[in-house]
């Protein structure tokens, strides 16, 4: 009987451990009104401006508790900001019009990504690709559903019969088809992965390049911050305050001046990548990052939404037109403050 | 027994989708967070030819990846079971490859094999192997002493023949467990083909998650659903069919 009580207590006790112990990691979760921010993607360089932000106290100091969350494959940013999980989140622009074809009261309120970072890298010793007539004969990766397949049809179709012409690969995680010369380009994130393959090239004595189908005028939206419609309704003075924190975040992170700081910042989250290479995606993260002349941090390239609409109406991802202009909102900051 | 299986599933998959509604309905969630009815009559109405073929494609392998899980927990388990340094050993390599999660091995094996039929089956096979070599251990391992005595006593006993009288033995408890894993043998096989392969349902719902299309993943499970059952129902009637042969009542 006394065993047995013992037996009972110690059960109960291993049990109360554990909780303590998942719980661990959700401590800031829990703190009174604490806004939550799903990012697009795992903790790398292109979310250094979201951690930078957070990290030197940005958000504290314009009086805001935030959770900077990773994001992931199976993350979705905007089922979280409708389900109510996160007031604020990080989605890719086919995301959002998808979104809204569906009902999301969903609204954009900054564009991260001036130009696209999704490029595709190939060889530049056994390769020239100058254009897209030079695709001709090529063997080209896509990851089909994946917005570089919506990308690289759009630059396709734009060039007539440039369809027929060029033969499609499936790509999935297994890099060595492009490494063995099986595939001609493949697709990557031009400041990340497209970074560390360039070195791996590079090492091997060849040079990479990469095709940018924005050059060419395929103007498809990448990452942008979100919002709900409520949020803005409901907490004006909060979403302007985020972005404001945000947006100062990103600026700071991505001046050569606090190059170092951010190197360290980003080394300290994503310890599988060398300082050296980080050091590089942040050169090429602030080149696809900076707004052009005259504009600031996080414009909003109308523009280019609407072109994304429209390559997505064209590919039949969406039904009808939704209307993607009147779910961008450039919110505006008093400099003098 | 295989419309028993098929209204269970119907009913189970019809609540599912009743709790979804209720939840859409009464937190106010768009189509895109969970998808109408009219949205997932529109989708199966659409999707349903090519799901019914990429299912048909998953139960295919996850049929042949279940044969070999079973070969190869049969072999593992027959050596498994001596009391030898041999059987100590094969038992633990065996647990040990279970220990690494399927998802870390997975890209390894895509990378070796690629992501053709032999890639899906192996990662199949896998998955649906280990609970069959755990009820196969345990049932290979346990003499039956009435029986085993007798030869035993006359010097006639082989280990083909103590393997038989186990397995006699304990049919129903083998029939169960296979008809049992079968749907690890899908489950397997369908993870497989979200990791890395190029056909199948698993593909095709990789690929409704990066179009964040939870219609055409819901169209999609309720394939997986009716295959499922159909193939279960199907082992459990073999099962039922080999004990009746054998004469051996469904009480065991």
């Amino acid at each position: 009987m006394k065993y047995q009580k013992i037996f009972i207590l110690a059960t109960l006790l291993t049990l109360c451990v554990c909780f303590f112990l998942a719980g661990c990691g959700k401590k800031k979760e829990q703190a009174a009104e604490v806004l939550n921010y799903r990012l697009k993607w795992l903790f790398n360089i292109s979310v250094a401006g979201d951690l930078y932000a957070d990290d030197q106290g940005i958000f504290e100091s314009h009086g805001l508790s935030v959770a900077v969350k990773s994001g992931g494959p199976e993350r979705d940013a905007i089922k979280e900001l409708e389900i109510g999980r996160a007031q604020f989140g990080v989605a890719s622009a086919d995301q959002v019009v998808r979104a809204i074809d569906k009902g999301a009261p969903i609204v954009v309120i900054a564009q991260l990504f001036q130009v696209n970072p999704l490029q595709w890298i190939f060889r530049q010793n056994n390769l020239a690709i100058d254009s897209p007539e030079d695709l001709k004969n090529k063997t080209i990766g896509i990851t089909y559903g994946g917005n570089d397949e919506t990308i690289m049809r759009a630059l396709l179709n734009k060039q007539g019969s440039l369809a027929d012409k060029v033969k499609l690969f499936s790509v999935r995680y297994d890099y060595s088809p492009f490494f063995t010369g099986e595939v001609d380009l493949w697709p990557v994130y031009r400041n990340a992965e497209g970074i560390v393959m360039a070195e791996k090239l590079h090492r091997q004595g060849e040079a990479a390049g990469f095709f940018n189908p924005d050059a060419f005028g395929v103007r498809f939206v990448a990452n942008s911050v979100i919002t709900t419609r409520r949020m803005i309704s409901e907490h004006p003075e909060t979403v302007q305050k985020f972005l404001e924190a945000l947006l100062q975040g990103w600026q700071e992170a991505l001046d050569p001046r606090n190059a170092k700081q951010t190197i360290d910042m980003v080394s300290r989250y994503d310890k599988e990548t060398s300082r050296q290479i980080i050091a590089k995606q942040l050169d090429s993260t602030r080149n696809l990052m900076l707004p052009p002349a005259g504009k600031s941090f996080g414009w909003i390239d109308v523009a280019s939404w609407t072109e994304t609409e429209r390559i997505m109406l064209d590919q039949k991802l969406i039904s009808s037109p939704v209307g993607i202009e009147k779910n961008l909102q450039q919110i505006t900051f008093d400099s003098s403050q | 027994m295989l419309h028993k299986r098929i209204w269970q599933f119907l009913l189970i998959y019809i609540l599912g989708l009743g709790f979804l509604f209720g939840l859409k309905y009464l937190l106010g969630l768009s189509d895109y967070v969970i998808p109408g009815p009219m949205e997932i009559y529109q989708t199966a109405r659409y999707n349903s030819g090519r799901y019914l073929v990429d299912t048909a494609n998953t139960l295919s392998v996850a049929f042949v990846g279940h044969l070999l899980a079973i070969l190869l927990a049969s072999l593992i388990s027959i050596i498994g079971r001596l009391p030898n340094l041999a059987g100590a050993m094969i038992k633990t390599a065996a647990y040990n490859l279970q220990a690494y999660p399927i998802v870390a091995v997975a890209p390894i094996i895509f990378i070796l094999l690629g992501d053709g039929l032999t890639s899906r089956l192996l990662i199949a096979a896998m998955i649906c192997y280990f609970p069959l070599l755990l009820s196969f251990i345990g049932i290979l391992t346990t003499p039956v002493p009435d029986i085993e005595h007798f030869y035993i006593t006359t010097k006639r006993m082989r280990w083909q023949l103590e393997v038989k009288i186990r397995a006699f033995e304990n049919i129903t408890k083998l029939t169960t467990v296979i008809a049992g894993s079968a749907t690890l043998a899908m489950v397997g096989t369908i993870i497989a083909e979200f990791i890395g392969a190029d056909a199948g349902i698993g593909y095709s719902l990789r690929i409704s998650l990066y179009q964040s299309d939870i219609g055409k993943v819901l169209v999609a499970l309720f394939f997986i659903g009716i295959f499922n059952s159909l193939y279960l129902a199907t082992l459990e009637g073999v099962g039922y069919f080999i004990q009746k042969k054998l004469g051996i009542s469904r009480e065991g």
